[in-house]
């Protein structure tokens, strides 16, 4: 499966996906109309689903079948420019781009070079403290940065060290990117998916804090456990080959004084605005979310004066564009399904379908989500599955659909872009990436295990959580989609 | 267009009246023109003035002493349609290089088309199977007749090899380190003989690693380090003296990397070129079976492959 995100397919493959793909979304577009959706509903069914297989499909093509996807709903009047510029989460992409540079800077500074440094200069470094330090490593800094920085860093840190012992860093890669995806629900800014649901659940940071991280807690040390006893045989390896390496006196990597204190007020200082925005907000009187929304941009445009010759750099290198673009086409797409109603007709058929047993509906999400996001990036997942979860207008289920998505994303080496990265680094490193099976089978376990810790902690939970406007603002993408019906079809 | 050598003995490239058995002269410049001069018209339209001119500038790069003596003066030529041969025996011996071993008793002057890179190869790795058994050049040297030589090739069986070998182009004397040395030795060679690369051998010969230059400067020099805008903390080296506090304990086996290229000594030459642009490396191994017994480096290459 791995060879899906690799470039440089052959024609007869190409054609083969495509026909693939078109099959798939006509079947869509079939079962919309037997259902009697309205034409608009079908075809935003259809576009939706043809971006999807594309992320599945056509890795290195996705954002022109998503930008193609686009024009077909500008083309079929189910999308207008209006609607594109309120749905394609703008807010959210400029977050994205202001933590980017701000990332960029970051490294630059040697904020991540330090961290690093810390742990290669631990004296008495164990097989079993490295895998704790990796995992707890990756799951807080997806929660700090984002799972994408967080795995780049914890991926450099695990090669330093697997490659200076020798040892293979398969399964010391697999521990950080699951931790990382566990992370990553811990607060809004872990993944995209978060922030878009913190967005549009009108979720401040300390909601996060209080409801998704204590579970991201919980669900982390269970995936702890599963770990070190799945890969106990490599921790041991690992142990052994730290001692023969303390007793030739030979450090980890070359260990010198990185300058970090700058780097170190800037993290600090951002993820302090981040932390408190709703307070400062409520404070200062503006609307909520305002300052988490614009306190990256404006930290951004600090640095950019400040180190004025890489402003540029950043910009043009450091903020991935390619992504950015995509998740704008993503959350249009999403956005159309909402506005034509097919996430209400969905969210219909889900409450009438759990009428007699609510209590399942969180089970159901958190499986659903999981599910989904194993085999599509967890992103596109939670952009499809947020206008339904908006429809229900229940508080537990938002949470739901984040650990699920993010906890669904381990099951399979596709399932979020942390996987994606961190098997890529393996082949561009050692020419050999991971076998599908080899991470599904870890993977479906830990997935399981996790999935489970986050229902009973949610369910747990459930009757404390206040109850979230599922509308915060107006004109932030929330269109009148009542009964099933839309402003299209009026 | 390939060159189609199936089944071509040596022996068809020339005939008796090409052989100038003992020669008695001792000069090498005036037995090139006599030997130019003795493939009359299998020059096809060649001046002898500038086929003479061609070898000689060919000799003036590199003595084309095989092997003790042996010489192979050659040179490509446009114009030519096919691999022509002439050759020469020598009692006294004729100087092709002031190497002890420069003196040849057995000349054969090769000329092939110039736009036909493999023919040459062809021919001298078809000459190298017999020609390197020690004491042949003196055999064929003591044959009395031209027709004796000629026979000397044709009974030989010689035929051209259907395509050049990684081993016809390798060069068997390399340089290699042992997986137990320590980095200590790697630097000292790298710094000695300007190398990029070193092959890493165990104990039988057999090829387990390959040390890099760029690997030895990463060890000093890794991510984390290289994120780091400000170069003050580096400035000096300082990674580097770290590291040459522990070159002498570092074994290479710790740094060696197990991405290299390698091809058989019997694939196909263009394998080796195929390796080097598909992997982007500049450094081909040659092994025999798990034995190390040759390297290929680009500039070989283009020079064998292209110039030769």
């Amino acid at each position: 499966m791995s060879s899906v995100h690799k470039e440089g397919m052959g024609l007869r493959q190409v054609l083969m996906r495509g026909a693939l793909s078109l099959l798939l979304s006509g079947g869509v577009a079939l079962l919309a109309y037997n259902a009697d959706y309205t034409l608009p509903q079908i075809l935003s069914c259809a576009v939706f689903t043809m971006t999807v297989l594309a992320t599945l499909l056509f890795w290195e093509f996705r954002l022109a079948v998503a930008f193609l996807g686009i024009a077909t709903l500008f083309g079929c009047n189910v999308l207008t420019l209006d609607r594109f510029v309120e749905s394609c989460e703008l807010p959210v992409i400029l977050f994205l781009a202001g933590m980017m540079v701000i990332v960029g800077a970051l490294k630059e500074l040697g904020f991540f070079s330090w961290i690093i440094e810390l742990i290669v200069s631990r004296r008495r470094m164990t097989g079993l403290a490295f895998s704790l330090i990796v995992m707890v490593l990756s799951a807080l800094l997806a929660c700090a940065v984002d799972e994408v920085t967080s795995i780049v860093f914890v991926c450099a840190l695990v090669f330093q060290v697997c490659d200076t012992l020798r040892v293979p860093p398969t399964p010391f890669l697999i521990m950080a990117v699951m931790a990382t995806n566990i992370g990553s629900a811990g607060t809004m800014i872990g993944n995209p998916g978060g922030l878009l649901i913190s967005h549009r659940a009108g979720f401040t940071f300390e909601d996060f804090l209080v409801w998704a991280f204590p579970v991201m807690v919980a669900c982390l040390v269970s995936a702890v456990g599963v770990l070190l006893l799945w890969f106990r045989r490599d921790i041991r390896a690992l142990s052994d080959a730290l001692e023969e390496r303390r007793k030739q006196k030979l450090d980890l990597g070359p260990l010198v004084k990185v300058p970090y204190h700058r780097g170190l007020v800037i993290f600090v200082v951002t993820l302090g605005v981040i932390a408190f925005h709703h307070r400062a907000e409520s404070l200062l009187g503006l609307e909520q979310n305002t300052l988490l929304m614009t306190a990256p941009l404006a930290i951004a445009g600090v640095l950019m004066v400040w180190r004025r010759e890489r402003a540029k750099h950043y910009i043009e290198v450091e903020v991935d564009w390619w992504e950015l673009l995509y998740f704008m086409m993503l959350f249009a797409k999403a956005g159309a399904l909402e506005h034509t109603g097919v996430a209400a007709r969905i969210a219909t058929d889900f409450a009438s379908t759990f009428e007699t047993v609510p209590e399942l509906l969180l089970p159901v999400i958190i499986g659903v989500s999981a599910i989904g996001s194993a085999f599509v990036d967890n992103v596109v997942f939670v952009a499809a599955f947020v206008p339904v979860v908006r429809e229900l207008s229940s508080t537990p289920l938002w949470w739901a659909l984040l650990l699920g998505a993010c906890l669904g994303g381990n099951v399979t080496l596709i399932g979020s872009a942390a996987n994606i990265i961190a098997v890529g680094v393996l082949e561009k490193r050692h020419r050999r990436g991971i076998d599908f099976m080899e991470w599904l089978k870890v993977g479906v376990v830990v997935g399981l295990v996790t999935c489970l810790v986050a229902w009973i902690a949610l369910s747990q939970m459930a009757d404390r959580m206040p109850e979230h406007p599922a509308h915060p603002h107006d004109g932030w993408g929330a269109w009148p989609a009542e009964d099933g019906r839309s402003e299209a079809d009026h | 267009m390939a060159d189609s050598t199936n089944g071509t003995s040596f022996a068809s490239l020339f005939t008796c009246y090409q052989v100038l058995c003992h020669t008695p002269l001792t000069d090498r410049d005036e037995l090139i023109r006599e030997m130019v001069r003795a493939l009359g018209p299998a020059l096809e339209h060649g001046e002898v003035d500038d086929v003479v001119q061609a070898v000689l500038e060919r000799e003036a790069q590199l003595p084309s002493v095989m092997a003790p003596g042996i010489a192979l003066p050659h040179a490509r030529l446009r114009g030519l349609s096919r691999l022509v041969v002439a050759v020469a025996t020598s009692g006294k011996g004729v100087r092709f290089s002031d190497e002890d071993d420069g003196l040849a008793r057995l000349i054969i002057l090769v000329l092939a088309p110039h736009d036909s890179p493999a023919a040459y190869l062809q021919a001298v790795a078809s000459l190298a199977r017999i020609l390197k058994t020690p004491g042949s050049a003196d055999t064929v040297a003591e044959l009395d007749t031209a027709e004796g030589v000629w026979r000397f090739f044709e009974r030989g069986g010689l035929v051209l090899a259907d395509y050049v070998c990684a081993g016809d182009i390798m060069r068997d004397e390399f340089i290699s380190v042992r997986s137990d040395d320590t980095c200590e030795k790697a630097i000292d060679l790298f710094a000695r003989h300007q190398l990029a690369d070193l092959p890493v051998i165990d104990a039988q010969g057999k090829l387990v690693g390959l040390v890099t230059a760029d690997a030895l400067l990463r060890v000093c020099l890794p991510d984390y380090i290289l994120w780091m805008e400000d170069l003050s903390p580096i400035i000096n080296f300082e990674p580097f003296a770290e590291f040459l506090r522990n070159e002498g304990k570092t074994w290479l086996a710790d740094i060696m990397s197990d991405d290299y290229v390698m091809v058989d000594e019997k694939a196909p030459a263009i394998e080796v070129a195929k390796g080097m642009c598909k992997r982007g490396v500049r450094q081909v191994l040659v092994v025999r079976g798990e034995e190390l017994v040759g390297v290929i480096a680009i500039e070989d290459f283009i020079a064998r492959v292209l110039r030769e």
